[in-house]
């Protein structure tokens, strides 16, 4: 097995296809970043214009005043409890910043590389695997390739297995490079740090309604780490789907082209039938796992952290039983 | 003593969308034999050939390899076997010595000696560096040729081998799978559509039309079979003069000319009798039987289906 | 051969990130879904809703005033803490001996809807029933998201959302009248934070919600309105705090004379 997975890993390097793909990773991360730097510059000169120039740059002032109105706030009898929990978590927000004097208008390379993910996950990383998978098989097939490969003293689920684990090996590293360019890329524009911050997190669902009465402050790298993983998660599940259309559709285009109109199509069903309960389990509506961490999201009824990822869970393992069962199966007539 | 067959197809039989397009093929073939497999397009060679590697599962029959079974013990069948079907489809952005170090590495039993050995075999050693995209068709044959029999297997299989080369190829290749077959002892099988090749090359040859083997001989019998012609004046009365001394049965070929496998029967003697008898003769020679002859009389032209 | 050594490399980096990333997926499911993930803080404060003994009870020798509404209500950007619940007093004492009892039932953020529903809770009746005064701050909030959309939108959009919030200041009034038909009810207007210089529109919706307003509240007859908007027209620099949407300190201060010495009368009077 081994020796399989080495042979697939260095035909994708020499397919270029790795590189290629990590290419269009720098080049999107250049433009974001300087696209945020421009924002930010922007922002600022829009409040000065509003509130004069000071006030932007005396956001310690502020941050005392709002930490004032939130100690009375939670001194208040007639204090919600549930929004208890919230008010904590930010005034120990304010209060790190305070303490390490960070102007909360500012960008750090942490927060970006956060940011970059939670906006990447639901579809330009699964674009990037796409690239990826729909070529393992379909390639092959296409190049003829494939009557070579399997006229060997291996049985073709061996063959498959060692695609599927050199697919999650790949996986692996544009995940991992995903966040080291942003990092260092963004670090260039808004500085190295910031990856102590607290962020805010533990945001639940109850009863269709955002809860957040458990919610914590985790460090920046902590939290990222999450999101990452979680983006991990989605390409893993992008990925068992993608290489099951290309072992069933035989073309790296037509694929491409499948998998790319669902996951546009997503985004549209979610927006325009959200009230009918089977798309709920269509898994790309699934896929921003990472806004169950943010609580930035519209809870839709019964969807929550534990749901989505059983969803895809169970794409995911469907997906490669179907891939096996059709694969060892079928006759190849290529 | 008897030997193990290499290859065994029992009953052999494939429908494809509802078409039968395999009828039952039944095939023994044992060490150092030369086989060849000879039909027109659509015959059913290469889909014969894909089910014997696996490729394509059989509707019914079995195919066994030394005694493994492909349905039930395929890794132990297919590592006797070596292959190309029909153009030998490489990775082209790898080089040819990489394409062969990644088939190597699935079979344990090949060394980094073997491989340098099999490429001076086919005679890439200058070129086995390069990427397969600046290969000439030529050269992927024979790297083809490389991969398949880098594992020195019993049972070598080639879908139209010769595609592609030049004469001085063929007959390089030619040698190159006597010696595999008689030294070795591989036992080989060719389909090809290339009478002149198979003939020249094979021991024995099956002609496969519409999906069922409809004849199989030894090469050297058709060789040796020996016909005459005849031309003269009154083919009637000599067909009847063959018929009644020597009971041989002559046919009509043309307006004056006859033609009749005589076997031992003396010619001259014949000869004699026919200007004896009156008929003239203006012309008489011998004429070899080919493949060609025996492939067209039985598959009547082109039909494929 | 360096793809192989490039093999090598990949595989150290996909075991190792692998293993980092299951960890943190782990962690990112027991933060969204376990009942009880490891809280920052313990609570020091013990909550009471609704808990008699803490509220001031009514007597003859005190006026009790419920401050109801939105961040203003609250007392939010007085850098010295203060707030309505503090100026207020204050500002009563001028005119009485009495002991002046502050109940702030503020929320930041709180819009008219809110407002309602926080009446609705029943959790104030109490307050309610024993107050001389009721304070009202609302609309703030509500109007904001309005005043920063294009032309077109701007005018049908006001018409929406003042139209449901007239109605729920109406809803509100009821509720307050049902339990208490006698406490004086102060509301007040809204003013205009921003520097800059607003369109003409701007301002005319903004008096035209005024104008509303007060039109509403003033059917009953032991309601009063007080207007904010010309206090603090010119006197942003002074009165508005640093984040530039509540009033400061000296805001409240103002704010608080003013409403005292609107209700003087009624203050000395009793």
């Amino acid at each position: 097995m081994f020796s399989l997975i080495e042979n697939e890993v260095i035909k994708m390097i020499s397919k270029k296809r790795l590189m290629f793909v990590l290419a269009i990773l720098v080049v999107l991360i250049s433009v974001f970043a300087y696209g945020q730097n421009q924002t930010l510059v922007r922002t600022k000169a829009q409040l000065s214009q509003r509130i004069g120039i000071t006030a932007t740059n005396d956001w310690r002032k502020l941050a005392d005043q709002q930490l004032i109105d939130m100690k009375n706030r939670l001194d208040s009898p007639y204090m919600d409890q549930k929004s208890q929990a919230s008010t904590r978590v930010k005034m120990e927000q304010l209060q790190y910043n305070l303490d390490n004097n960070i102007n909360p208008l500012e960008q750090s390379a942490a927060k970006f590389t956060t940011t970059f993910m939670q906006q990447a996950i639901f579809l330009f990383l699964p674009l990037l695997i796409i690239m990826l998978a729909a070529d393992m098989m379909s390639g092959e097939s296409s190049s003829g390739t494939i009557k070579l490969l399997l006229v060997r003293n291996v049985p073709r689920w061996k063959i498959l297995l060692s695609k599927y684990l050199t697919l999650v090996i790949l996986e692996v590293m544009v995940v991992f490079f995903a966040f080291v360019l942003a990092a260092i890329i963004s670090g260039f524009f808004f500085g190295f740090g910031g990856w102590l911050a607290p962020v805010a997190t533990g945001f639940k669902v109850f009863a269709g309604k955002l809860d957040s009465s458990s919610v914590l402050n985790v460090p920046q790298w902590q939290y990222s780490l999450m999101v990452y993983s979680l983006a991990f998660f989605v390409a893993i599940v992008v990925g068992s789907i993608s290489l099951m259309i290309s072992i069933l559709v035989k073309s790296t285009a037509a694929s491409i082209g499948i998998i790319m109109s669902t996951l546009v199509a997503g985004n549209f069903i979610s927006f325009f039938l959200s009230d009918w309960k089977i798309t709920r389990y269509m898994f790309m509506v699934n896929l921003r796992l990472t806004d169950y961490l943010s609580g930035s999201f519209q809870p839709i009824e019964g969807m929550n952290m534990l749901f989505s990822v059983t969803v895809l869970l169970g794409w995911a393992i469907a997906s490669v039983i179907i891939s096996f069962m059709y694969f060892t199966k079928q006759d190849i007539l290529v | 003593m008897q030997l193990t067959p290499v290859l065994e197809l029992n009953n052999l039989k494939k429908t494809l969308k509802g078409k039968e397009i395999i009828k039952g093929i039944d095939l023994t073939l044992y060490p150092s034999q030369i086989f060849g497999f000879l039909g027109p397009n659509g015959a059913g060679k290469t889909t014969t050939i894909r089910m014997i590697v696996g490729l394509i599962k059989p509707s019914k029959g079995s195919v066994t390899i030394c005694g493994y079974s492909v349905a039930h013990d395929f890794v132990k069948a297919l590592s006797n076997v070596g292959c190309i079907i029909e153009s030998p489809d490489m990775y082209k952005y790898l080089t040819g010595m990489e394409n062969l170090l990644q088939f190597a590495a699935m079979n344990k039993s090949i060394t980094p000696q073997r491989i340098k050995d099999v490429v001076e075999m086919v005679g890439l050693q200058h070129r086995v560096n390069d990427k397969v995209s600046t290969y000439s068709l030529g050269m992927r044959q024979r790297l083809g040729i490389a991969q398949a029999i880098m594992s020195k297997p019993k049972l070598l299989i080639l879908d139209e081998p010769t595609n592609g080369l030049d004469p001085a190829g063929i007959t390089e290749f030619r040698n190159l799978i006597r010696k595999l077959a008689y030294e070795e002892g591989m036992t080989v099988f060719v389909s090809s559509h290339l009478l002149l090749e198979i003939q020249q090359m094979c021991d024995i040859v099956s002609i496969i039309k519409q999906g069922s083997v409809i004849k199989t001989v030894n090469v050297q019998d058709i060789l040796h079979d020996a016909r005459i012609e005849w031309q003269l004046d009154d083919p009637e009365k000599a067909i009847a003069l063959l018929h009644d001394h020597w009971n041989i049965e002559a046919v009509q070929l043309k307006k004056n000319t006859i033609s009749a496998d005589i076997s031992q029967h003396p010619l001259d003697r014949m000869n004699e009798l026919f200007i004896r008898e009156g008929i003239a003769l203006t012309y008489c020679s011998t004429k070899q039987t080919t493949l060609e002859d025996l492939f067209l009389d039985l598959t009547e032209g082109d039909q494929i289906v | 051969m360096f793809k192989k050594s490039m093999w090598y490399s990949i595989l150290t980096v996909a075991c190792v990130g692998f293993i980092l990333l299951a960890i943190g997926f782990y962690q990112a499911i027991i933060v969204t879904t376990a009942i009880n993930p490891q809280p920052s803080v313990k609570a020091p404060i013990s909550l009471t809703t609704g808990d008699s003994t803490k509220l001031p009870s009514k007597n003859a020798n005190s006026f009790q005033v419920l401050i109801l509404g939105d961040s203003i209500a609250k007392g939010t950007g007085d850098e010295k803490g203060k707030g309505f619940s503090d100026y207020l007093p204050e500002s009563f004492k001028n005119d009485t001996s009495k002991e002046i009892l502050i109940n702030n039932a503020g929320i930041d953020g709180q819009e008219s809807l809110g407002l309602l529903e926080q009446l609705q809770s029943k959790k104030l009746d109490k307050a309610i029933i024993d107050s001389d005064f009721i304070l009202v701050s609302i609309g703030g909030n509500d109007i904001r998201s309005i005043l920063s959309l294009n032309a077109l939108a701007k005018e049908d959009q006001f018409k929406v959302r003042q139209d449901s919030y007239l109605a729920n200041l109406k809803q509100t009034m009821h509720l307050l009248r049902t339990d208490n038909p006698n406490s004086i009810v102060i509301f007040l207007g809204l003013y205009n934070p921003y520097e800059t210089v607003n369109s003409a529109e701007d301002t005319r919706l903004l008096n035209t919600w005024n104008y509303n307003t007060q039109q509403l509240i003033e059917e009953d007859g032991k309601t009063l309105f007080i207007p904010t908007y010309d206090l603090l027209k010119f006197n942003l620099g002074r009165y508005i705090a640093k984040d530039g949407l509540h009033p400061n300190s000296a805001g409240y201060q103002a704010l608080s004379n003013r409403i005292s010495k609107s209700v003087e009368t009624i203050i000395t009077g009793s």
